[in-house]
């Protein structure tokens, strides 16, 4: 059974409509890359998933339970029982709390009373993943560094113990090696039963390294990724 | 204007037709305006069609807005002279200061788009500051309502001086405390009549006090508070519907809109800064006039629950339009001056009023109208998207943005027919054409054809000889003059039947894939 | 002198703890709560209530009176909290110009709660048994009362109390949390909603706390609310909306000029000076004494 099955979803802020009739299915211990270009609707397909857009159309089943629907107002008022079933979600840019330490940060994405009792144990394994963070963990995090940013977005939601993880573009806005290892990091953490997506703009950055890799195009999937990103050949190794 | 002029309708929306009162035209005579006197305002919106359905010439109103005014305060000034029993005269008397005094905080709420409540405030100032002189210097009333108008300028002035610093919330909060400090200020102040609890009594009246007990010196005494809610909505509508209030409805919805305004070269502080001080200006003279209505004043004009009420009555007719504030007004203050015998009640009534205004409307009594028919619009819209769900291009939600509804339609249909002409698809009339790419085919295949043929420009494809009778090439349109047509792979066919065929394939494969 | 330090004193920690509620829910949930003043008021009434009953069993003083006051003083105020709640904000959350309705609603609730008060419990004040005795302290020249230094000592303690279960515990940290970026809290599966309730009623049992300790020298009446929410208003707006610290600071300063204008001006230019000390802080920092706390740390 696939742990998350999207099926004609629609979705859009206000007039505008950017997902149209898509269907999805992510099975479990898969590691999903989503690759378009700007605007193509990735960042809304992971908003869709959480409740986060304007409106939204069509069944989305977690682990067997409907958590989408037909929704025309309310934005976000489902997203906390949502990501408390076990969805964590890396935005785009840096959702952090900017006031806050980096623990504090770090601590507020375990979100479970499971996961905030261990909550020593998965900042160390987070620190694991990403060891820059290790020493910065007293620091306010408004005053990290791009790339520190988004490492504590994306620790923040690896703090919990979810079975899905959406991860919006890792690599925005960072400087090439520093999301290449960003990527190589989230690439490796073990997700076990669960499974992951990330969308991406930059396609060399997944290649190789996630089981299957989706195109989005205008606001639908493509499963050839080269006519998602215009030019750039699709690749061998990453397709299924 | 001959008879097969297009329907003056049809400017409309399908759906909605505006009902406009008509009345026949004299074919005689020529149509003439009238202006108010010394401007361009026309008196009523006037203006000439022909009824296709009478084959009538008519002149029609096109704005009934002006009758709505004239009618209710016709009724304003009628109502109470004619009953005319002292309870109803000062009852209405009260509503029309109330009225005329919501009318100028409308127009610092809506078109200034200041968030004060510092109205109160100024027009107590207005009003304590005339009846003491008064009282001291035995001012005659004329002077009284020049003092406020002075003392809201100055008030005004001072006000205005913060907002040009804070953000609208925290302006709002500043002077939400100003009435409040002001009553204090008078409580502790023996010349004001601190001791008497603020009450300050033998102010100069308008309409003397002997006369005050009969029938006609109180039905003048009403007039002058009618009068003085004419002088509120003129002013209002002089700024409201003059150039300022042009300029100011650029920059009054959000920052956005501000910064908007100043890049266009609006100055909107300005502007908004000029409408505060005439705001204040005739609040503080209406201050004074209320003095000289009661002969004193006293201290429930600082009061927070006068200031609320009166937040109260804005709220229920509509924030940011005059007619909400008059008719608020009456409401509020018919509730709260006439059932005097249901105690506190009737401001909890007053309060729920508001309270259910804001949650239950957009923009209180007069936004309803608008409320409702944009409801309507967005069930007729799910009704109809739940009829044709299957084939709907836009989700039911979306459809009330769209305007043209035949977009909708067109995008409908265009899916509709794409779906029954993909059913169509066999290999036995892919066969067909294949036998005989021109002439006669099966219906079909006929309707497939045509369907490919009325594509558009762009992207076409077509067929390209490059040596007559021997070699040819699909291509694809660019659609663009001087664009050659691009070449769309590297398969060359012998004849210019595979040709076509080769065209026909691409074309049912993009047909298959839509 | 110490009696002016003392006084001033008294004055910021009761205004202080009015303006923190309202500083607090503006910063999470994005509302101005107006009906401050009458969560206040709820809170003195609660209190009466409980004196009331009290005594008809026969008790008169000692520390089941003293704290169930302050106990019942913050319930009351936290249950009309939630109420405001309930009313203006559940509805409203995530509706069009939420915060121009907000404000408009929580204005009315305040409208109508004074009248309610006015029928339930009529115009005359209500005096509240002494909390803290009667007693006085001398030190040197001056002296200070059990109630004044109950009042500062308990305003504290419970300031100290908050701020610090706010940087500890799990609940404290969602509502920062809120306060930095609420999409970030939503994602992190903090819901507006309940979050912002709970703020609500936490706001509610400081104003009620301030609301048991000011009616011992002010008595509860329908009206009592409208003070400490207009001072509560420009402290919050000083001390800029949002800023714990800022508050505070803001409070003491609104505390001293009180206390001096009233002991070396006239007790009828007190408004005026506070409003000139707010409009030279909000000239001079438009975002308020905590956005300048904010410049320095950064």
């Amino acid at each position: 059974m696939s742990i998350l099955k999207l099926t004609g979803i629609s979705a859009g802020y206000g007039p505008v409509r950017v997902l149209h009739d898509l269907d999805l299915s992510v099975e479990p211990g898969e590691r999903l890359g989503l690759v378009g270009l700007n605007g193509h609707g990735k960042t809304t397909l992971l908003s869709t998933i959480v409740g986060l857009t304007g409106w939204q159309d069509g069944s989305i089943v977690f682990e067997g339970k409907e958590i989408g629907g037909r929704r025309t107002h309310g934005v976000g008022r489902k997203t906390p029982g949502i990501v408390r079933s076990g969805i964590a979600l890396a935005p785009q840019g840096d959702a952090i709390f900017p006031g806050l330490s980096v623990k504090d940060n770090l601590d507020s994405g375990a979100y479970t009373s499971a996961s905030w009792r261990s909550r020593k144990r998965r900042r160390d394994s987070v620190i694991n993943v990403f060891p820059p963070l290790g020493k910065l963990l007293k620091q306010t995090a408004g005053t990290l560094s791009g790339g520190e940013r988004r490492m504590v977005s994306v620790g923040r939601a690896l703090m919990s113990d979810s079975k899905l993880y959406l991860v919006d573009e890792p690599s925005l806005g960072l400087a090439p090696k520093i999301s290449m290892g960003l990527v190589a990091a989230l690439c490796e953490i073990d997700i076990g039963e669960g499974a992951m997506i990330i969308a991406e703009q930059n396609l060399p950055l997944l290649e190789g390294r996630v089981d299957r890799m989706l195109g989005m195009h205008a606001g639908e999937i493509k499963l050839d990724v080269g006519e998602a990103l215009g030019d750039v050949p699709p690749s061998a190794g990453g397709m299924h | 204007m001959s008879k097969t002029s297009s329907s003056p309708q049809s400017k409309h929306l399908i759906g909605r037709r505006a009902w406009r009162p008509a009345w026949p035209a004299r074919p005689d005579r020529v149509l003439r305006r009238r202006r108010y006197f010394g401007s361009k305002r026309s008196v009523l919106k006037l203006s000439g069609q022909f009824n296709p359905k009478t084959l009538k010439r008519e002149v029609v109103l096109t704005d009934k807005k002006p009758l709505f005014w004239l009618f209710g305060l016709f009724l304003l000034v009628a109502i109470p002279t004619a009953v005319g029993s002292e309870r109803f005269l000062s009852l209405f008397g009260i509503i029309c200061i109330y009225a005329a005094i919501n009318v100028m905080w409308t127009l610092i709420m809506g078109t200034a788009g200041l968030q004060s409540f510092a109205t109160l405030a100024t027009v107590g100032v207005g009003s304590y500051g005339a009846a003491y002189l008064s009282i001291t210097f035995g001012l005659p009333w004329p002077l009284m309502l020049l003092v406020g108008l002075v003392l809201g300028i100055a008030m005004g002035f001072l006000i205005s001086l913060p907002a040009r610093r804070l953000d609208g919330l925290y302006y709002a909060l500043l002077t939400l405390g100003l009435s409040e400090f002001c009553r204090n200020f008078v409580t502790q102040n023996e010349a004001l009549g601190g001791k008497f609890n603020g009450a300050l009594f033998g102010a100069g009246r308008i309409v003397p006090s002997d006369m005050l007990t009969t029938r006609l010196g109180q039905t003048l005494a009403f007039l002058t508070t009618f009068v003085a809610l004419l002088v509120a909505l003129g002013v209002f509508r002089w700024i409201n519907g003059g150039r300022i209030g042009l300029l100011l409805k650029a920059a009054s919805t959000s920052k956005e809109d501000e910064s908007f305004a100043s890049a266009i070269g609006i100055d909107w502080q300005r502007a908004r800064m000029i409408v505060f001080m005439v705001a204040s200006g005739v609040l503080g003279a209406l201050g004074a006039f209320y003095s000289t209505y009661i002969g004193g004043t006293s201290l429930q004009i600082f009061s927070l629950d006068l200031l609320l009420l009166m937040l109260a009555m804005i709220v229920i007719g509509g924030l940011g339009r005059a007619e909400g504030a008059v008719i608020g007004t009456v409401i509020v203050v018919g509730i709260t001056q006439w059932f005097t015998d249901w105690g506190p009640w009737r401001i909890v009534l007053a309060g729920a009023l508001a309270l259910l205004s804001v949650l239950y409307t957009r923009n209180g009594l007069f936004g309803l109208k608008e409320q409702m028919r944009e409801i309507r619009t967005r069930r007729q819209a799910l009704h109809r998207a739940a009829q044709t769900t299957k084939y709907a291009e836009y989700l039911p939600q979306q459809a009330p943005d769209i305007h043209d509804k035949s977009l909708i339609a067109g995008r409908t249909f265009e899916r509709e027919l794409r779906e029954k002409l993909r059913g169509w698809i066999t290999p036995e009339i892919i066969e067909e054409h294949r036998r005989s790419p021109l002439g006669q085919h099966s219906d079909h295949l006929e309707r497939i054809l045509n369907y490919f043929r009325k594509a558009p420009i762009p992207d076409k494809y077509a067929v390209y000889t490059e040596v007559p009778f021997q070699s040819y090439r699909v291509v694809a349109l660019s659609g663009l003059p001087g664009v050659p047509p691009r070449i769309v792979d590297d398969k060359t066919y012998g004849s210019l039947d595979e040709a076509y065929h080769a065209v026909f394939m691409r074309r049912i494969n993009d047909l298959k894939a839509s | 002198m110490i009696e002016l330090i003392i006084s001033a004193a008294v004055l910021a920690s009761m205004y202080g703890l009015v303006a923190i509620g309202i500083s607090f829910t503006w910063a999470s949930i994005g509302m101005l709560n107006l009906a401050q003043g009458f969560i206040f008021t709820a809170g003195g009434y609660a209190a009466y209530l409980y004196a009331q009953t009290m005594t008809n069993l026969g008790i008169t003083e000692g520390p089941v009176m003293s704290i169930g006051l302050l106990i019942s003083g913050m319930a009351g105020s936290a249950i009309a909290g939630l109420f405001v709640g309930s009313i203006a904000f559940l509805p409203l959350q995530d509706r069009a110009n939420f915060r121009t309705r907000g404000l408009i609603a929580t204005l009315a609730i305040s409208l109508i709660g004074t009248q309610l008060w006015l029928i339930f419990f009529g115009p005359q004040s209500k005096p509240l048994p002494p909390i803290f005795g009667t007693g006085r302290i001398e030190i040197g020249s001056g002296g200070v009362s059990y109630s004044q230094l109950g009042a500062i000592v308990i305003a504290t303690l419970m300031l100290t109390a908050v701020i610090m279960w706010m940087r500890s515990s799990r609940a404290g940290l969602q509502m920062r949390a809120m306060m930095m970026n609420p999409l970030g809290a939503a994602v992190v599966g903090v819901s507006v909603r309940v979050t912002g309730m709970r703020v609500l009623a936490i706001s509610g049992a400081l104003t009620g706390l301030a609301s048991v300790m000011l009616a011992q020298t002010f008595f509860v009446s329908p009206t009592s609310g409208v003070q400490p929410l207009t001072v509560g208003l420009i402290i919050s707006l000083a001390g800029g909306l949002g800023s714990i610290p800022g508050t505070v600071i803001a409070a003491a300063i609104v505390g001293l000029a009180e206390a001096l204008t009233a002991r070396y001006l006239a007790q009828s230019l007190v408004p005026f000076v506070l409003f000139g000390i707010v409009v030279l802080i909000l000239v001079f920092r438009p975002r308020g004494l905590g956005g300048l706390l904010e410049d320095v740390r950064e």
